[in-house]
């Protein structure tokens, strides 16, 4: 029998028929809870044509869990959501990023559960940007509940706040689209008037006809150089006056000199008329320079999704009574209440609580900290097991976090840049072409044939007009991003694309890059034979599901069936203990199920004091690594690692690797240093990292990679981000790169040579502007169709 | 062939009113996403007509 997917995720059902329901007259399955909860929702709420017209399936559901709800009403207090939100009139409106979106019905589905609820005025998501503008009014429903309804349908819903520079991106892109509408229809309108005047050349047309339709054509063009056109120009002045010549200078020189002739020779009825070309290599010019915003625009607007709003409440206690409030309005002395799970809003000492916190974003120790009174806690670390009141000593912005942040921006400043080989070409090419044109007039005009002066250097302009040259580098380099962004490779920084092939040294963080950066079971040794290793595991899981402990996590996917268990009871630090089948059941440190340590096992099970089982437990390997590192290393790559880990781990590591180098123990700011130290020996430095302790070594790296399971922080810094959690995508980068840099090369080559060849035929009068604009057509397709190779492989 | 200075302006005001479209579309944003409205046909009304819809009352 084929394997049964699951109606909901397409996932295959391993669970047989547990989850199932009842829908029309077919009988759905469904992999997992979640999945079975979230149809239920969907069905129930008459939404089921959601499921007719999707094109993908939905993401694995997670059941919600109970504590989410308290977690989400920390959004509801009325400082938090001013922080977040807008205030319209007696409306409220926010945006939400949501995740887990695939395919526009998922749009649909969450706009119709919305626009349900009465308190809710307008909702409009969309799904390109996943991004959901919310108006409603919050004292007839609170966020939370908003938030919570969504999280039932599937999909995880944070509230966001779009930067000014993304508005700005936005309008920019209306005004693409507006510029592309008008040089497009007005090509259409001119090239037909064009075509009526090319035959009357042929088959002959009356004088009065011919003046009527290039006063017709000249009208039209007019909106395409006086509006269409007006960023070349504007570009081209700005580089002008900063004595750096870009391509702009010539494109515009070329649309106006050309649009002015062809004026000159309709009024004066002379000459010839050009308004068709002028038209359409503006189109060309604009719907190239279209494409590449909009890529840089859509990878811009994905990742700062991402930037989930920091740690946002705190529980503060005051006078013995707890109220939540903004974490930013915290100060030196507030005392705040952490529960299990939560993040830490500041710095601070402990007071009262026993707890373990994880540090391993901030420091890249994966190891728990445990903490008592007196300990220092530091801001975005999450408290696992206890609860702590914590003395606050900085706020945010002067904790250890805001200062890696800070050290980041100064990083960014010192950022080395390599410069764009095409922008030295242009302005080497810019300054040539002024020169020749101008040569040109001068020649015919004083010695060979004045009258013709005027045209023959209208057509070294035209040959000459580098509408290759500056297509060749954006159309391979918006090609190539999606091409990448297919195989799940996001760059956010074009730049980084021409730099790649130039790179030396990769620079690997450890936890969590490297390594997974959670706890894994590597052995499970049975000290019984009444039970077998999964029903073992299932027991554990069990219990663990009730800890926040990192260690607990580490036994969730062996939970296959829920077991009933009472008086379950947590000991920090220790373990937990239930009754199952009026036994107790004990998992925990040896001490505490009453056995004697073995070597290496961290985790023992007991029943009734009776040892069942030790699991050892470690951050594991990446599988893929060992692979990647002997490839990169054959590529004649030095790769080595940095890492904040003290322990003697990185270095066996490394020798099992046989990695270049490793220095192990550094501090954010030592991670920076080193990497300088490499940039300042001219090697050329890939840093591939995840946590909020590696971004500021990101922005002193030529490159930076941020993995899948990045923190937020890094992966809005990084240049590249990896959508999936395998690290061989850095291996398809580094080719993709190569590909790009060579398609550029043969791109501009091929333009260069081009007009090596016809630069001298123009200048000796040979090329009439006609065979001129066909060349230069011809050319430019040519190098828009070899970067669309590209796209293909 | 004098027919064209009457056709040749008609059709101009044509390509304007169709420009003029065009720019009130990108205005109302109707090129946000592309992807939603395209659907949004496929979606029957009649199920929405078993649960009643409450979000009239602002219009």
């Amino acid at each position: 029998m084929a394997i049964s997917r699951c109606y909901h995720c397409h996932e295959p059902v391993l669970t047989g028929e547990r989850f199932q329901l009842q829908i029309d007259a077919e009988q759905a399955l469904f992999c997992c809870a979640g999945c079975q909860a979230v149809a239920e929702t969907i069905i129930d709420s008459g939404l089921a044509d959601y499921y007719k017209f999707r094109t993908e399936a939905a993401v694995k559901a997670e059941l919600v869990p109970a504590e989410l709800q308290n977690k989400l009403q920390q959004y509801d207090s009325a400082d938090v959501l001013a922080d977040i939100s807008y205030q319209q009139q007696d409306m409220t409106e926010i945006e939400l990023s949501i995740s887990g979106m695939s395919c526009a019905a998922c749009a649909w589905l969450i706009e119709k559960q919305l626009k349900k609820q009465p308190a809710v005025s307008k909702v409009s998501i969309n799904s390109s940007t996943q991004r959901a503008l919310l108006s409603w009014h919050p004292e007839q429903l609170p966020l939370s509940q908003i938030m919570l309804l969504i999280n039932q349908l599937g999909y995880q819903a944070s509230p966001f706040i779009a930067d000014e520079q993304e508005q700005q991106f936005k309008q920019e892109l209306n005004r693409y689209l507006k510029r592309l509408a008008v040089s497009g229809i007005m090509t259409m309108q001119v090239m037909m008037l064009a075509f009526a005047l090319y035959f009357g050349e042929y088959s002959g047309i009356e004088p009065s006809h011919e003046g009527y339709l290039r006063w017709i054509s000249m009208l039209l063009t007019l909106p395409v150089v006086l509006y269409a056109a007006l960023p070349f120009v504007s570009s081209a002045w700005r580089s002008i006056k900063a004595r750096q010549m870009n391509m702009d200078v010539p494109v515009s020189l070329a649309l106006y000199y050309t649009f002015f002739a062809s004026a000159w020779a309709t009024v004066f009825q002379t000459g010839e008329v050009y308004f068709e070309s002028v038209c359409m290599f503006t189109f060309l010019l604009q719907l190239g320079k279209f494409f590449e915003f909009r890529a840089r625009a859509r990878a811009r607007d994905s990742t700062s999704n991402l930037l989930k709003i920091m740690p946002v409440t705190a529980t503060l206690l005051q006078d013995e009574t707890l109220s939540s409030c903004s974490a930013r309005r915290l100060q030196a002395g507030d005392i705040i209440l952490v529960k299990a799970g939560e993040t830490l809003a500041a710095d601070g000492k402990v007071l009262t609580g026993h707890s373990s916190v994880d540090e391993s974003m901030l420091s890249g120790e994966y190891l728990p900290v445990p903490k008592q009174p007196g300990d220092e806690v530091l801001a975005g670390s999450v408290n696992h097991d206890g609860v702590l009141t914590v003395q606050v000593q900085q706020p945010l912005q002067r904790s250890r976090l805001g200062q890696i942040i800070q050290l980041q921006q100064q990083a960014l400043h010192q950022k080395p840049k390599l410069v764009e080989k095409t922008d030295q070409l242009a302005k080497y090419f810019v300054e040539r072409l002024l020169l020749i044109a101008l040569a040109t007039f001068l020649l015919w005009y004083f010695w060979l044939d004045s009258s013709r002066a005027f045209w023959v250097t209208l057509s070294v302009l035209v040959a000459t007009c580098p509408c290759a040259l500056s297509l060749a580098t954006p159309t391979a380099i918006t090609c190539a991003l999606a091409q990448l962004n297919k195989r799940g490779i996001m760059i956010k920084n074009s730049q980084a694309l021409e730099m790649l092939p130039q790179i030396s040294h990769i620079v690997l963080d450890k936890t969590g890059t490297l390594t997974a950066g959670h706890f894994s079971v590597t052995h499970c040794q049975l000290l019984t034979t009444a039970y077998s290793k999964p029903e073992v595991l299932n027991l554990i899981a069990n219990l663990e599901q009730y800890s926040e402990h990192p260690i607990a996590a580490a036994f969730s996917r062996y939970l296959t069936e829920i077991l009933p268990l009472s008086d379950i009871s947590i000991h920090i630090g220790q373990g937990i203990s239930a009754n199952w089948q009026g036994q107790q059941l004990k998992v925990g440190s040896a001490a505490f199920c009453q056995q004697t340590a073995l070597n290496n096992a961290m985790v023992y099970l007991s029943l009734d004091n009776q040892p069942l089982a030790a699991i050892s437990l470690a951050d594991e390997l990446r599988a893929e690594v060992a692979t990647l590192v002997t490839n990169l290393q054959q590529q004649g790559l030095k790769v080595g690692m940095l890492t904040g880990d003290s322990s003697n781990q990185p270095e066996q590591l490394s020798a099992l690797l046989q990695l270049d180098f490793c220095y192990k123990g550094c501090n954010p700011e030592q991670k920076v240093a080193h990497i300088q130290h490499l940039v300042a020996q001219s090697h050329k430095v890939l840093m591939l990292g995840d946590g909020i302790n590696d971004s500021p070594a990101f922005n002193a790296a030529h490159i930076s990679v941020a993995v899948h399971s990045g923190s937020d922080l890094s992966k809005s810094q990084a240049d590249v981000l990896l959508l999936q959690p395998q690290l061989n995508l850095v291996q398809q980068l580094l080719q993709g790169g190569r590909q790009t840099s060579r398609i550029i090369k043969q791109n501009l080559a091929w333009s260069v040579g081009y007009n090596l060849i016809i630069i001298p035929l123009a200048v000796a009068g040979f090329v009439s502007p006609y065979i001129a604009v066909l060349g230069m057509s011809f050319s430019s397709l040519l190098v828009v169709s070899n970067s669309l190779r590209l796209l293909k492989k | 062939m004098s027919i064209i200075y009457v056709l040749i302006p008609i059709a101009i005001l044509f390509v304007m009113l169709g420009l003029a479209i065009f720019f009130w579309a990108v205005r109302s944003k109707q090129f946000e996403d592309l992807d939603k409205e395209g659907f949004s046909i496929l979606f029957d009304e009649d199920q929405q007509e078993k649960q009643p819809r409450q979000d009239n009352r602002d219009k």
